[in-house]
């Protein structure tokens, strides 16, 4: 008895941990689509004014985001002063490929703004950086739409798949 | 003599660097990469081929790894060329983009032209003893800004000399310069001069590649202001210069007191000017 009570439990917390594992990535996205926001925004400012060099630029950015996107600008940064790559795409590509991002859209968010990096004219570099934020502000408002409702569902949905389980199994 | 040969191999495609360094550390003066040909490795007297053919990606990596994949933050790159550290200068041809007529950048490199900068110090000192504005004129690849260099340099040991270096390939770091030198650099010449004149003092001001009208303004605006000059400009002699209408004014108002002539062995004739208008020349 005191078995089938064990496992009960431990299959509600199974389901519900994944349900509220769920929602954390959703938060965890958010704030990292918003720190890339920012960055952006603090290297479109740095362009603009001081037309520091890329790999300075990204060094910046890395100490604008957390976790995994303060580890990519470094790496891409690295990257860039190892001169190894013809371009600055590739070095993105580069570091994209050595990081598991498990986020589909930030991760083409980050092979865009890759490609946008490294134009010949100002410009065109700013405008490029201006369409990698808009990007995101798109996924932002995305992620923002019923987001309490989402999460909650996530949340609710995970104990529910639970207690289903456990009524099935028991 | 002395060159910045590592930053050099630093800019260029790893295939490249073995060969350039085995065939051009003492003599290249010009490395043309062209797009879908062989590298050429222009020395004095000789052009050398690399087997390999250049492909886009090491265009494209020459330009990304000399302007540390900052390509923009050169304002040069409209005008056509990139200054590398240690006084390199890339040339870039290919497709431009115009916006409101005026050229923006270059959309697809298709041809370098990357010039070996050299510094040869003592090879100005006869020239540097001279009491009066200085026009150094010479064919491209002649040498005329490692004159130039030398020469300020040596008077800088006596006088006040200000470099206006728009191009920052006059003096760039790791370049030996003068006691008594103040450089600018990335300003153009024409507010350059004007800035320095105004601002640092100077005994002599000294300028590469004088090419544009306004270039010209600003040697006679500071030749009224009793600084002696030191140039440079494109023109195999003082007939070719002649040719040239911008450089009329300086003629009209003799600016400069003596030309150095430099010849294709890059030896220099010194020559002191009487009259422009009536040409007379006296040799050294």
């Amino acid at each position: 008895m005191e078995f089938r009570w064990l496992g009960a439990i431990l299959i509600v917390a199974g389901c519900g941990g994944y349900g509220f594992s769920l929602a954390a990535r959703h938060r965890q996205k958010e704030r990292a689509l918003s720190d890339l926001v920012r960055a952006l925004e603090r290297m479109e400012c740095e362009l603009q004014y001081h037309l520091t060099p890329l790999p300075e630029l990204c060094r910046m950015a890395s100490t604008d985001t957390n976790g995994m996107l303060h580890r990519i600008f470094l790496s891409l940064s690295r990257e860039l002063e190892l001169r190894v790559m013809p371009d600055a795409a590739s070095c993105m590509r580069s570091v994209i490929t050595r990081f598991s991002i498990s986020s589909r859209e930030l991760r083409l968010i980050l092979s865009e703004l890759g490609e946008s990096l490294g134009r010949f004219d100002l410009p065109g570099q700013v405008k490029g950086l201006e369409a990698v934020r808009r990007k995101c502000f798109g996924e932002l408002e995305a992620l923002a739409r019923n987001r309490n409702e989402r999460l909650r569902c996530y949340q609710t949905l995970g104990l529910c798949t639970g207690a289903a389980l456990v009524i099935l199994f028991i | 003599m002395r060159c910045a040969w590592k930053e050099l191999l630093d800019i260029l495609p790893r295939w490249m660097i073995t060969d350039v360094d085995a065939l051009g550390r003492s003599s290249l003066q010009e490395l043309r990469l062209r797009l879908d040909a062989p590298p050429e490795l222009v020395s004095c007297d000789s052009v050398q081929r690399l087997g390999r053919q250049v492909s886009s990606e090491d265009l494209s990596y020459c330009v990304n790894a000399a302007s540390r994949y900052s390509p923009w933050a050169a304002a040069t790159i409209a005008q056509g060329f990139l200054t590398v550290s240690g006084g390199h200068r890339i040339g870039l041809c290919g497709e431009a983009v115009l916006k409101n007529k005026e050229i923006t950048g270059i959309r697809k490199v298709t041809s370098l032209c990357i010039r070996v900068a050299r510094d040869f110090p003592g090879i100005g000192s006869s020239a540097a003893g001279l009491r009066g504005s200085m026009l150094i004129l010479g064919a491209p690849g002649r040498g005329k800004t490692t004159l130039l260099r030398d020469i300020a340099r040596q008077i800088s040991e006596k006088s006040t000399v200000a470099v206006v270096d728009e191009r920052g390939e006059i003096f760039p770091s790791g370049f030996v310069r003068g006691d008594r030198m103040d450089v600018l650099t990335g300003v153009p010449k024409a507010g350059g001069v004007e800035m320095v004149l105004r601002t640092m003092g100077p005994e002599w001001i000294a300028v590469d590649e004088i090419t544009a009208e306004e270039d010209c303004r600003s040697l006679l605006q500071a030749q009224g202001c009793g600084v002696r000059l030191l140039a440079t400009a494109h023109a195999g002699s003082l007939d070719e210069f002649r040719v040239r209408p911008i450089y009329k004014a300086l003629l009209d108002n003799h600016v400069f007191d003596y030309l150095l002539i430099l010849h294709s062995d890059k030896s220099y004739g010194t020559e002191r000017i009487h009259t422009w208008n009536s040409g007379g020349l006296e040799r050294f």
